[in-house]
């Protein structure tokens, strides 16, 4: 039992909470989510440069082949700004689809240019009902004489699809080549796509994507097919965990910017923070955050070193989820009025804890995967 | 960075392992489910003394093995699991002995320590701190140590006295300084007083779970020789903070009711396999998912003070913080266990129609205590709210 980070981390760890401080102030992330691209491209350059978006990618492909603790830790840092960028659906998401599935020629090409922030792959997981479909999914691919694809139906809430160089997709084939899930690469220049924004509780750019006769080559297949589910089982524990990651460096920040208010309010002649009711408040937001703390890096620690730790993963996305959320709510009922304003930056996370308690399944799904571990 | 346990670890829990299924095998003990640890059994000790595991983490010098208290974690946690009968040597072990190591004089480490570490006769402790108008507010004590030539004169009377009719010794916070002008927390003297020193009078107090377990202690002009005073005269209120931490840390508060939650998930799992209450089952499924993830929280945040203090820090915040959070837990678990089990629940031990052979009936009465004991759940929140977090006071 080492609790302390290795010295590596901890330098990956400062440098990438400096920049983000630095550039990424809560005013600027409020400014530019609602901008039409949703996001900075100065930063989207800056933070590809710093070689983040290759993290534990192998070197070959541009990657620095980091341990995937080292990438956890720096979603904690972006967790804490709430920085937004395509970099989850793009280098995490996307990125590991095709470094799982992908063969070489597939990896050669889009690796490099994904880790250089080049191209922005984004992926569509969720019916219209928003419901995670890939082991059975409601997108149809029917297969065409010439060995192509016609997709038809709809993803809802894929992030950045307006500037996306292509979608990922789980469909199932319509044909004698098996019905069974796999994986399709939509160009965004293919026709018979329609995008329409959703106005979302965070706002950051997510979408509705109907595809309608949308014409496919052979090569848009990713990876064998039928074997679709099995790619994305395989990459959903890190996409997870890196959610967590996430998760628990907004927890911080809720629990930072409610603690210090509550020293410097003034109410009935004394500091808010001097009344035990409000102590105890806090005390319960710092057990939140230890606890998350503590389940969190066991299982990206686990994960990191190849451990098997289904469990531990599925228990901290249901701590996390929770935790977060309960915290944002104790920061809003102790903030009071200026907490339910704009200006503040506290609903930033309020939205931020909802978005993704919901991601990947919420704290009773995970509950569910638990039960299964323990044999119930 | 590591959540592993060393290869040394992970043999020394199998030796702690195989050493109690030996004796479980054996018929030495069957499990105390409701207190603290399992109850006092003096043989018992002396076999844990003979392996060295009291003392685990004190200096050589004194009999101990100068391990760190992650090793003791383990060990504790294994004992805990089949709530082994270590109650004779339990609170000198956790609290007794790491105050001594601090704060005690020669004399008293060399006079005390390597009799705990050996369990001789004699040597188990009881704690003689709350009072009737001192509960959380300790500073408040008012029984009285009168200096007199060599001598302290003991009066007074303490309350909430586990085992405080079975134990030798008895360890102590008495008022020492009584000027109107004396700050509260520069008045109280700490003391290791004989149980069986004349004018100590103990009267049981039978708790709601219509057990014996703790006691009301009567001081009348008690004597006691001045080298049984425990660090410096006045700081014991200081001292005292310090030891808490130790009574709080420990990952016995998260498993008092350990064999209770293995019936739990074994009940659990065999509703599913016999396909009744179908609903009933899928709610209590979420409900002991949720307790194990509660369960792995609380273990990882007893672990990580054990770290702390191996750091050489002061685990106050945490100590604290584990101690509120897994004595929750446990109430939960108790809760919880009734509600799946139904109205069986409330049957104690003794006919075939009683829940876990009467040990949830049992648990859910001693439940009240949990959060309580050693510093109630809010007396902890303000230390984490005030030592962690640096709120100001009033």
């Amino acid at each position: 039992m080492d609790f302390d980070l290795n010295e590596d981390t901890i330098l990956l760890k400062n440098s990438a909470e400096r920049y983000l401080k630095e550039k990424c102030p809560s005013s600027f992330v409020k400014e530019i989510i609602k901008e039409d691209m949703g996001f900075s491209k100065t930063i989207w350059k800056e933070i590809a440069e710093l070689g983040w978006l290759g993290l534990t990618y192998d070197e070959k492909y541009g990657g620095t082949g980091s341990p995937f603790f080292d990438l956890f830790i720096l979603f904690e840092e972006i967790g804490k700004v709430l920085l937004p960028s395509p970099f989850f659906c793009s280098a995490i998401l996307s990125g590991l689809i095709i470094n799982e599935a992908g063969d070489s020629n597939l990896k050669d090409e889009y690796l490099p240019l994904i880790i250089q922030g080049e191209k922005i792959f984004t992926i569509g997981l969720l019916n219209e009902q928003g419901r995670y479909d890939f082991d059975d999914p409601d997108l149809e691919a029917k297969e065409t004489q010439d060995g192509g694809y016609i997709m038809n139906g709809t993803r809802i809430l894929v992030p950045y699809a307006h500037i996306a160089d292509a979608i990922l997709v789980c469909a199932k084939i319509n044909g004698s080549r098996g019905g069974a899930p796999t994986i399709f690469k939509i160009g965004s220049k293919a026709n018979g796509q329609k995008k329409v924004l959703l106005d979302t509780l965070t706002e950051e750019k997510s979408y509705a994507v109907i595809f309608e006769d949308v014409r496919l080559s052979s090569d848009s297949v990713i990876g064998a097919l039928g074997e679709g589910a099995t790619y994305l089982n395989k990459i959903l524990p890190k996409a997870i965990i890196i959610k967590c990651g996430e998760m628990l460096g907004g927890l911080q920040r809720v629990v930072d910017m409610t603690v210090a208010y509550m020293k410097e309010r003034h109410q009935f002649g004394h500091p808010l923070g001097s009344l035990q009711v409000v102590q105890h408040y806090c005390a319960d937001m710092a057990t939140y955050l230890e606890s998350t703390r503590l389940i969190t890096y066991q299982a990206a620690f686990l994960l990191s070193e190849g451990i098997p730790c289904d469990k531990e993963i599925a228990m901290a996305k249901a701590w996390c989820s929770d935790s977060y959320k309960k915290c944002t709510w104790i920061g809003h009922q102790l903030h009071g009025g200026i907490g339910f304003t704009e200006e503040h930056d506290l609903h930033l996370y309020y939205k931020h804890a909802k978005e993704s308690e919901l991601a990947f399944g919420s704290s009773w799904f995970h509950r569910s995967k638990v039960a299964h571990v323990m044999g119930i | 960075m590591n959540f592993t346990f060393t290869k040394e670890q992970n043999e020394f829990r199998q030796e702690v392992r195989d050493f109690l299924k030996a004796e479980m095998e054996a018929g030495t003990f069957t499990a105390d489910i409701a207190g603290l640890v399992g109850g006092p059994s003096h043989e018992f000790s002396r076999k844990m003394a003979a392996k060295g595991w009291i003392g685990l983490t004190w200096p050589k010098q004194y009999g101990g093995q100068e391990r760190t208290y992650v090793d003791k974690m383990i060990l504790i946690e294994e004992l805990e699991r089949v709530k082994a009968p270590i109650g004779y040597h339990f609170g000198a072990d956790r609290q007794v002995g790491p105050a001594l190591i601090e704060f005690g004089s020669d004399w008293q480490k060399e006079f005390f320590l390597p009799r705990i570490v050996k369990a001789e006769d004699g040597i188990s402790f009881c704690l003689l701190f709350s009072e009737p108008n001192a509960g959380s507010d300790m500073a408040a004590v008012a029984t009285k140590a009168v200096k007199d030539g060599d001598y302290y004169i003991i009066n007074g009377q303490k309350v909430w006295t586990s085992g405080g009719h079975i134990a030798d010794y008895g360890w102590m916070l008495a008022k020492t300084n009584f000027g109107s002008s004396v700050n509260r927390y520069q008045a109280c003297s700490e003391f290791i007083i004989d149980m069986k020193s004349p004018g100590i009078t103990i009267r049981p107090l039978i708790n709601m779970a219509g057990e014996h377990s703790f006691n009301e202690v009567f001081f009348d002009d008690v004597k006691i020789h001045k080298k049984y005073l425990v660090g410096q005269e006045n700081a014991g209120f200081q001292q005292i903070m310090a030891q808490m931490d130790f009574e709080r840390g420990g990952i016995e508060r998260l498993m008092q009711n350990y064999p209770l939650y293995e019936k739990l998930k074994s009940y659990v799992k065999a509703m599913n396999r016999e396909g009744k209450d179908i609903e009933l089952y899928y709610w209590a499924r979420d409900q002991v998912a949720q307790l194990e993830i509660e369960y792995h929280v609380g273990r990882l945040l007893c672990y990580y003070t054990a770290w702390v203090v191996d750091r050489g820090k002061q685990p106050s915040s945490q100590a604290a913080m584990a101690k509120a959070y897994c004595t929750q837990y446990e109430q939960r678990l108790n809760d919880v266990a009734t509600k799946i089990l139904g109205p069986v629940s409330q049957i104690k031990e003794g006919v075939k129609w009683s829940a876990f052979d009467g040990d949830l009936a049992t648990c859910y009465l001693w439940a009240p205590s949990y959060t309580l004991q050693g510093g109630s759940v809010e007396v902890l929140k303000n230390i984490v709210a005030l030592r962690g977090l640096g709120l100001p006071r009033r």
